[in-house]
């Protein structure tokens, strides 16, 4: 019995528990792998997103440049309430043993690349582990390799999780006052990307819970194989990269903005595959690309010796992400700044909280790292204060013994479909560009039709031949689930905004869709409603069209 | 491909290996104490398990375990 559970061990889920723990309460954290290696947080090496005064930093012209960014999707009471923390937890973490490297000539941390935002250098799987030592300090039980598959909700409450070790069968049940989820965002296992864990487990949990999820149409297209074969976004550095993007025929590749979908039209014009032309770099442009190695993919470089300076041509892959969402712009919704969800004792925080703060569009790196510790410090608070005013949970058996049969299913299963199977086709059905950043309604309810199959036909009759195999059921299961919240949420918005493009509605449309989506169950079925965004915080729409978005979209 | 051998002989037994792998494709072996190859099909090529070992016991090939698309 425990008067906080957290799920997940990334950076949110660290602070949730740092920040419970060190008021005294009984926490548990519980996390699928060995939490501080696992999940998204346990990679994050581009950056730190921080708002400090004291270094010279403009707040206005910060929020004023996230919001033409973020194409007026933000929230903008969550992105005050993030630039505010982010110092707080900095300070933190600067506390804790946590470096940042100082590397600009004006001597403050943050990198003057990026301004008017501030973001500052990390050191690539640093960070975590030091966390993990806070927690345990702080008096946090840490329970690893262990899959939760559900949330025990009873009399319109969340009361626990449960689940099972990865390396048996045994039945795990975290029974707790309050219950936060901290379990990142949704890929689909792209191969040889590092965030393979991350299926959507808390989105899918949570949507089983009653939970509305929001901004699943708002893919991410940055890089996150640690290889030279997927493109290169993001960060100092990346321009260098760019200038030697060219195409099979000659001549360069335009790519616009560092998030933006350049690389995927110059694939859907059948132009590609786009080579990054090594032989043509001055040597100038290399040392950049190196430092920019070097920062954010120190491992490759020292594990298979790629280096900018090597020569060649070498063909690239966008989308590394492969299902990824745009930083906390997808999510379960919180109800309010303590990171409550729409059921009683649920949390949320990190990548699987939808704070909305940066709106459509990643503005810099080190913005879903920063807005996954503030949720966690903020959703640590708020659980604390939710537990301290309830009472033990009494578990009803009924609610037990039937998340236990669902727990158990895929391994009583004497046959059916395997895992890795059902997987294989999630990630061909979901990952090609055309699907996934360059959308058409007709390819959407293509992709539609296959993942309701799947989810109907395929997931009743996962198998798992061991404990490992269980784990890989659920996260098909889950990823399967997030897949049709895709997929409707992008049908849904008919239009196009920051990281959503929609070939058939090329166009922003001010004010239809000056909206947040929610998608949420409705007696079974999946339901995508409107959620309207303040009209203070709506662009000026006296302004013409070509004002109020400097970024075009191709075909509008 | 993926994640190729650990050396018997070199290691240590000191698990780091096993927690750093965020698939689960390292377990212990209950009898000799020491770390195996379970489900290397799930490897990711991180490379946390080689990069950590203090003994310079682990290989992992670049090689994936299903090709990168390059042309998509």
């Amino acid at each position: 019995m425990y008067d906080v559970a957290i799920i997940g061990g990334g950076i949110a889920g660290f602070f949730a528990a740092i920040k419970a723990g060190e008021k005294g309460l009984n926490v548990t954290l519980v996390d699928k792998a060995y939490a501080g290696k696992s999940g998204a947080s346990a990679f994050a090496g581009m950056g730190y997103m921080v708002y400090n005064p004291e270094w010279g930093l403009d707040r206005d012209a910060f929020l004023k440049e996230m919001y033409i960014k973020g194409d007026y999707l933000n929230n903008r009471e969550w992105a005050e309430i993030i630039l505010k923390d982010s110092l707080t937890t900095y300070r933190d973490l600067v506390s804790w043993g946590v470096e940042f490297p100082i590397e600009n000539v004006n001597n403050t941390p943050n990198d003057e690349y990026f301004l008017p935002f501030g973001v500052v250098r990390i050191k690539r799987r640093q960070p975590m582990p030091i966390l993990r030592k806070q927690a345990i300090k702080a008096g946090v039980k840490i329970i690893d390799r262990t899959m939760v598959t559900d949330l025990l909700k009873q009399d319109g409450k969340v009361v626990g999780a449960i689940g099972f070790p990865i390396t048996s069968y045994d039945l795990q049940i975290f029974k707790a006052k309050a219950t936060v989820l901290c379990t990142g965002y949704n890929s689909f296992k792209p191969s040889g990307a590092e965030i393979a864990s991350l299926t959507g487990d808390g989105d899918a949990m949570a949507y089983r819970v009653g939970t509305e999820i929001t901004g699943k149409e708002f893919p991410d297209t940055g890089n996150y194989g640690m290889t030279p074969y997927t493109s290169w976004r993001g960060g100092r550095g990346s321009r260098a990269v760019f200038r030697y993007y060219t195409l099979p025929e000659g001549g360069r590749v335009q790519v616009g903005d560092e998030q933006d979908l350049s690389l995927e039209f110059v694939v859907h014009a059948g132009k590609g595959p786009i080579l990054w032309d090594l032989d043509a770099a001055t040597p100038q442009d290399i040392e950049r690309m190196r430092k920019r190695q070097q920062s954010s993919d120190p491992m490759e470089s020292e594990r298979i010796g790629f280096d900018p300076g090597q020569g060649g041509k070498i063909p690239i892959a966008g989308g590394g992400a492969a299902g990824a969402p745009t930083a906390q712009t997808a999510g379960i919704w919180p109800m309010n700044t303590q990171c409550s969800s729409s059921v009683p004792g649920l949390y949320v925080a990190g990548e699987c909280c939808g704070t909305r703060y940066i709106g459509a569009y990643h503005p810099a790196p080190g913005f879903g790292l920063t807005g996954s510790a503030v949720t966690g410090l903020r959703a640590g608070f708020g659980a604390v204060e939710y537990a301290l005013h309830q009472k033990k949970p009494k578990l009803d058996n009924k609610v037990l013994e039937s998340l236990k049969t669902t727990l158990y299913e895929p391994a009583n299963r004497k046959s059916g479909f395997s895992p890795r199977w059902v997987t294989q086709i999630l990630q061909n059905t979901m990952i090609p560009y055309f699907i996934l950043h360059i959308k058409h309604e007709n390819r959407l309810k293509a992709a539609l039709t296959i993942v309701e199959f799947i989810r109907k036909n395929l997931v009743p009759k996962l198998t798992a031949k061991d404990s490992h195999e269980l784990r890989l059921a659920h996260e098909t299961k889950n990823m399967a689930l997030n897949a049709e919240m895709i997929l409707r949420a992008s049908l849904f918005r008919t239009e196009s905004r920051g990281q959503h493009y929609r070939e058939d509605f090329p166009r922003r449309d001010d004010p239809s869709w000056l909206v947040w989506t929610k998608v949420h169950d409705k007696g079974g079925a999946m339901t995508v409603t409107k959620e309207p965004i303040p009209e203070e915080w709506w662009p000026d729409l006296s302004k013409p069209y070509e004002e109020r978005y400097p970024k075009r979209f191709p075909g509008e | 491909m993926v994640i190729e051998r650990i050396d018997e002989e070199l290691c240590n037994g000191c698990e780091i290996c096993v927690n750093n792998c965020t698939m689960d494709v390292i377990r212990m072996d209950e009898k000799s104490k020491k770390p195996v190859i379970k489900y290397p099909e799930d490897c990711i090529c991180c490379a946390c398990c080689e990069l950590d070992c203090p003994e310079e016991a682990i290989y992992v090939s670049p090689e994936r375990s299903s090709p990168v698309l390059v042309a998509w």
